[in-house]
């Protein structure tokens, strides 16, 4: 069983980030596994497999300690940060990191039909058409995904996944 | 009871069982054998593969950390009754989820082994590591109980058990029926040699069943009873002829010395007769001389009447014919004791309980009489006379004997002792002819008997005679 801490600590600086982030870390990289990309987005050269984070980095460098050495499908993995959509090039998990609801809501609509796997733990998410919501119950991150979303992205999500996770449907209001 | 010893149809039987019961066993035990070895295997194989389906379906728990996932998917095990544990170590190696609830993390192994499945010896477990892509996740923990198993080799051995009864049975009932074709030929000639051997009769033969081996012998027995039966006949037909031969020349020879005495007992009545004549009118004519010499003369006469007188009686036992009845002996030896002994009690007689014979009982009156009269003859002088008459069995005769303890004679001459005219001791110390003895010995060997004597000089003798069993 996992007790995690459910400290607020929001640290953005080099310090060692909370239990709880380090898990969110974890998850991002995990994703990589249990979710299929169209073949357009991940053609078979050398090219890297780019994990985003746009907004404040809360992983400090707990994400890249996970990533190095890692492969997916054969594609080297690397963290990119961004501070703003338009600075975004071949992304294909972003950690969605904005407080303000309506750049969410923005960041979003201006990623669609971009093969991006969106991820982030604030509330209405998925509301905003978001794909993956990590949020925290009864001391466990839980998963909430938007599977409509998630398909109209041509993402494919494993089914063990799916299993693990909470399926978001947009009629019901969380 | 020897294998070697019993009964060829029990021996073909037991060859036969032997044959067929180490047979089944080889083959139920390779069978068994077999069974075990790949049902170890495919239970193995089926615990690896259910191990396979649940690591598959417990890479995202891992990945994402839900325990609670993790054994929701463990609890499928429910409807695998032989798992009886299994348990998700995470990456680092720590229990991360397991089954069945009703244990703690404390009853699995610490850390995750070598991947693989192991026998122990009453369950099977081992490990499988929790692959996503290429990357461990995890490692998976399986433990199954060998009910299953035990419960299959269970009913593999009734069924072993089963197979072997019920073929040693069928074997023992085809090789009751078979054998036969093989132990009956054996067993005909065995009994048809018994009935030749046991009947004398060299006419049976064996019948012929077959062209083999036994068919074989059953024919060389044939020609062997045949040639016995051909040489038997001949034999007795030469046994036959020579017994009429010499049936003949000893009638021939027993007439003529009955002739032979009949006759000379004419002149000697004549000389007797005219001697007594001469002693009667003449004796007033005589000097002393010719008086000593008519007396010898009819002293000789009289013997040489004695001479002829047993010498007629030998030849006539000779051709006496043996009519056999039951003779109470004890009352015949009183009998002819009390005729006999004159001593007026001076001879002691020591006599037992004689068994009966079934005999002729005028012969063996005379062999009794014989003996008697010259064991007394040969022991009155003696200081003490004692004469002693018993009787034993040996092989299959009875032994009667007289012994006493008189002058007796050098055992050296024994063996002149039953001839006819033959004499150890002088007229002049002993009377008799010297035709007893043979005539005793006469009797004695038409019953199918036998007589000999043992003797001391100076201590005395024994005399015994032998008359088969059957005819007592």
């Amino acid at each position: 069983m996992l007790a995690l801490l459910c400290s607020n600590f929001t640290g953005t600086g080099q310090s060692s980030p909370s239990l709880e982030r380090r898990l969110k870390a974890v998850f991002l990289f995990n994703f990589t596994q249990f979710v299929q990309w169209p073949q357009n987005a991940l053609p078979a050269d050398q090219s890297p497999f780019v994990i985003g984070i746009l907004g404040p980095n809360p992983f400090g460098v707990y994400l890249e300690e996970i990533i190095s050495d890692e492969k997916v499908n054969g594609h080297p993995l690397t963290v990119h940060y961004y501070n703003q959509v338009e600075e975004m090039q071949a992304c294909h998990i972003l950690f969605v990191n904005i407080a303000d609801i309506k750049k969410q809501e923005e960041t979003i609509a201006a990623l669609k039909n971009r093969n991006i796997l969106t991820v982030s733990d604030s509330y209405d998410f998925l509301q905003k058409n978001g794909m993956i919501r990590l949020y925290t119950s009864e001391n466990k991150i839980k998963i909430q995904i938007n599977l409509e979303a998630s398909k109209n992205a041509g993402m494919e999500i494993s089914s063990k996944l799916l299993r693990l996770a909470e399926i978001f449907t947009s009629d019901k209001k969380d | 009871m020897l294998f070697k010893d019993i009964p060829i149809q029990k021996k073909l039987m037991r060859v036969i069982l032997l044959i067929s019961g180490i047979v089944l066993f080889v083959t139920c035990l390779t069978f068994f054998s077999y069974e075990f070895y790949t049902f170890r295997k495919a239970t193995k194989e089926k615990l690896a593969t259910i191990a396979k389906l649940i690591s598959v379906n417990s890479t995202a728990a891992l990945a994402f950390k839900d325990a609670e996932n993790a054994e929701e998917t463990l609890a499928a095990l429910k409807a695998e009754a032989h798992i009886v544990a299994a348990c998700l170590y995470d990456e680092d190696g720590k229990v991360f989820a397991f089954y069945p609830n009703s244990m703690s993390v404390g009853s699995f192994p610490v850390t995750p082994g070598l991947p693989g499945y192991r026998y122990s010896s009453s369950y099977l477990d081992g490990f499988e590591p929790v692959v996503q892509d290429t990357r461990q996740l995890g490692t998976l923990y399986m433990k199954s109980d060998l009910l299953a198993m035990n419960d299959r080799f269970r009913l593999y051995a009734i069924v072993v058990v089963f197979v072997i009864s019920i073929s040693f049975l069928l074997a023992y009932l085809l090789s009751k029926i078979l054998q036969k074709s093989i132990s009956g030929p054996i067993l005909h000639l065995a009994e048809t040699a018994k009935v030749v051997s046991e009947q004398k009769d060299y006419s049976v033969r064996a019948t012929k069943n077959s062209n083999d081996e036994l068919g074989r012998l059953t024919d060389a027995f044939n020609q062997m009873l045949g040639q016995i039966q051909e040489f038997n006949q001949n034999l007795e037909q030469k046994v036959l002829v020579r017994t009429v031969q010499l049936e003949t020349v000893n009638k021939e020879l027993e007439a003529f010395s009955y002739s032979i005495s009949h006759d000379l007992r004419a002149p000697l009545r004549a000389i007797a007769g005219f001697t007594a004549m001469l002693q009667d009118k003449y004796i007033n004519q005589m000097d002393d001389e010719a008086k000593r010499i008519t007396s010898v003369i009819t002293n000789n006469t009289l013997k040489m009447g004695n001479l002829i007188d047993d010498l007629l009686a030998f030849s006539r036992m000779s051709r006496k014919e043996i009519v056999k009845n039951s003779i109470t002996t004890n009352n015949i030896v009183n009998d002819i004791i009390s005729d006999l002994d004159n001593s007026s009690g001076k001879i002691s007689w020591q006599i037992q309980q004689l068994p009966d014979t079934y005999a002729d009982i005028n012969t063996i009156r005379q062999v009794w009489i014989n003996l008697l009269s010259n064991a007394i003859k040969y022991s009155v002088n003696s200081p003490k006379p004692h004469i002693h008459i018993g009787s034993y069995s040996k092989d299959s005769q009875v032994v009667f004997f007289v012994k006493d303890n008189g002058v007796g004679f050098d055992a050296k001459y024994s063996h002149k002792l039953f001839k006819v005219f033959q004499r150890l001791h002088s007229t002049g110390e002993f009377e008799g002819t010297g035709v007893g003895l043979a005539i005793v010995e006469k009797i004695i060997s038409k019953h199918g008997g036998e007589v000999w004597v043992e003797a001391e000089k100076n201590v005395g003798a024994t005399f015994y005679f032998s008359l088969p069993n059957n005819s007592i």
